[in-house]
């Protein structure tokens, strides 16, 4: 089987998203968000989401199917992410992952939702994705990653001590009445703000830091400083408050991804997750690697934030790696550590 | 009755109670027929009792119990039975978890109850082996008229025998929240 036919299902937060691959193509990614219903709680709401999944979760199967005109019968194997994530969305994803599987009769891969969105790049690159340092950012997560092996030997660098980079920017959005998500929204509001207005902080850079813990993050700090800046200045401007505090973010996450490159001599980074899709983040990221020597890779915006072909991506990769399938009764894991691959 | 019934072999499956259910059924027959309990384990117990199930017969409708029940474990019987049912192309519909209970209960004047957590119980009354109106979700204390049968598992050949066909599941409850601008 050199290109394999594989269809993803990703349920662990508020998108129900289903995507079928061939080999490292990319044939179908449909992806239907209830971040609707979650807006007006400042948040993902667990039961919310999990109804929204069963409720989309046929329709979503049908469009995917349709968009990359094949039938389920051409399917060599279903892939599902089994955590991290909400384990009620988790299960929605993972009973009908075991549904399709066994009506099918085609193998199983649950695998990890983070190395699943490191391994989304794999269908916007060719060549080969690991190894890689990956640094990988979004509402739940903000890891530094090595990838030896995106199917099987990833070890984490460092992570962070308190809230995610996305987690950050939801929270200073709400404080600055921006809505749910933040990330779009101060991205949007920044491009007109100036970046060194306010010289917000950079968590864990100090050299006592640099020592003891340089791979981790810290954005409380950040959060708490901003929200200082905000009650102290009531005539402040949102476009250099949104672009200054974005900027911290970048600055702190780039410095610490190259320092990881440079640490373990390995010339390639892959930014992965929804904050991966931020326009300054990527911005800067192309300026640094350039000058550090650093291969560059960020999957295209759509495939950044959740979704099923990085599922099926990764699914991919197993199947052409030999990997082994998951067993009929697997559990879907709510904390399922990024070092384990597949369950 | 007046309707034609194609000869069938279906996969009845429930996982409305602490239970995972799975069973076979070819007419009166129950060809296949296995639980595991846990009421936190239907994830991993749903597809090992099916593969189970599949290795004594091929199956060609689905029946699957739509509640009411805990959530988090109702959805992965509807999830699984409804992609089930896609991947073989046959048909799935789903019936009240609540009737099959009841259909074991040989008694003139009943009421069925099922823990729904939180203290509560869902539930609903049979008269002449009928239910009457709709489940419900109540504090136990507040369920009153006629004796109660607590606590009992989906009997899967009544699950399969009832025509019904809802679509959507029973929750009887909605989603705990509190809007941002409510806080």
């Amino acid at each position: 089987m050199s290109e394999p036919i594989v269809l993803g299902i990703e349920t662990s937060c508020d998108e129900t998203a289903v995507g079928i691959v061939r080999g490292r193509t990319l044939l179908a990614n449909v992806i239907a968000s209830s971040v609707e219903e979650h807006a007006r709680f400042g948040g993902v709401v667990p039961e919310i989401a999990s109804r929204a999944h069963l409720e989309a979760m046929i329709p979503t199967l049908h469009q995917a199917l349709k968009d990359s005109k094949i039938s389920l019968k051409d399917i060599d194997a279903v892939a599902v992410t089994g955590g991290p994530g909400l384990v009620g969305a988790l299960l929605v994803g993972v009973g009908s992952a075991a549904g399709l599987a066994l009506g099918l009769n085609k193998p199983i891969y649950a695998v990890n939702h983070l190395a699943a969105h490191v391994s989304v790049d794999s269908l916007t690159h060719s060549n080969p994705l690991d190894p890689t340092i990956a640094l990988l950012v979004s509402g739940g997560h903000s890891s530094l990653l090595q990838v030896d092996d995106i199917t099987g030997s990833i070890t984490k660098l460092g992570e962070t001590m308190d809230d995610a980079a996305g987690e950050a920017f939801d929270k200073i959005a709400r404080v600055m009445k921006l809505g749910f998500p933040g990330g779009p929204a101060i991205d949007k509001l920044a491009h007109d703000g100036d970046a060194n207005a306010i010289d917000f902080p950079r968590g864990l850079t100090t050299s006592n830091d640099w020592q003891t813990r340089p791979f981790d993050f810290s954005f409380s700090g950040l959060k708490t400083a901003v929200a200082r800046y905000l009650e102290a200045t009531p005539d402040y401007k949102k476009s250099d408050v949104a672009a200054s505090f974005q900027e911290a973010i970048v600055d702190v996450l780039l410095l610490k991804a190259v320092a990881a490159c440079k640490q373990s001599g390995i010339d390639s980074l892959v930014i992965a997750g929804g904050v991966a899709a931020n326009s300054r983040l990527r911005a800067v990221a192309q300026e640094r690697c350039d000058k550090a020597g650093i291969q560059l890779r960020v999957p295209s915006p759509g495939l950044c934030t959740d979704n099923g072909a990085m599922v099926a991506a990764l699914g991919s990769l197993m199947v052409s790696a030999g990997r082994r399938p998951s067993p009929a009764a697997f559990d879907a894991d709510s904390s399922l550590p990024v070092t384990t691959v597949s369950l | 009755m007046g309707r034609v019934f194609v000869v069938s072999k279906v996969l009845a499956i429930d996982t409305s109670t602490s239970r995972t259910s799975v069973a076979i059924i070819d007419g009166d027959t129950v060809v296949f027929s296995g639980f595991r309990d846990g009421a936190t384990a239907h994830g991993p117990s749903l597809p090992a009792l099916v593969q189970e199930a599949l290795a004594v017969s091929e199956v060609n409708e689905v029946v699957v119990g739509m509640g009411p029940g805990p959530f988090t474990g109702l959805r992965v019987g509807i999830a699984f039975a409804q992609s089930f049912a896609l991947a073989r192309e046959i048909p799935v519909r789903g019936v009240c978890s609540l009737d099959a209970i009841a259909a074991q209960i040989d008694e003139k004047d009943f009421i069925i109850t099922v823990d729904a957590r939180r203290k509560e119980v869902y539930w609903a009354r049979y008269k002449d082996g009928v239910r009457v109106g709709e489940p419900a979700v109540d504090f136990p204390a507040d369920v009153t008229g006629a004796p109660i049968h607590a606590d009992l598992f989906p009997d899967m050949r009544s699950l399969v025998a009832f025509p019904g066909d809802i679509t959507e599941p029973i929750y009887l409850r909605r989603p705990d929240a509190v809007a941002t601008v409510d806080r």
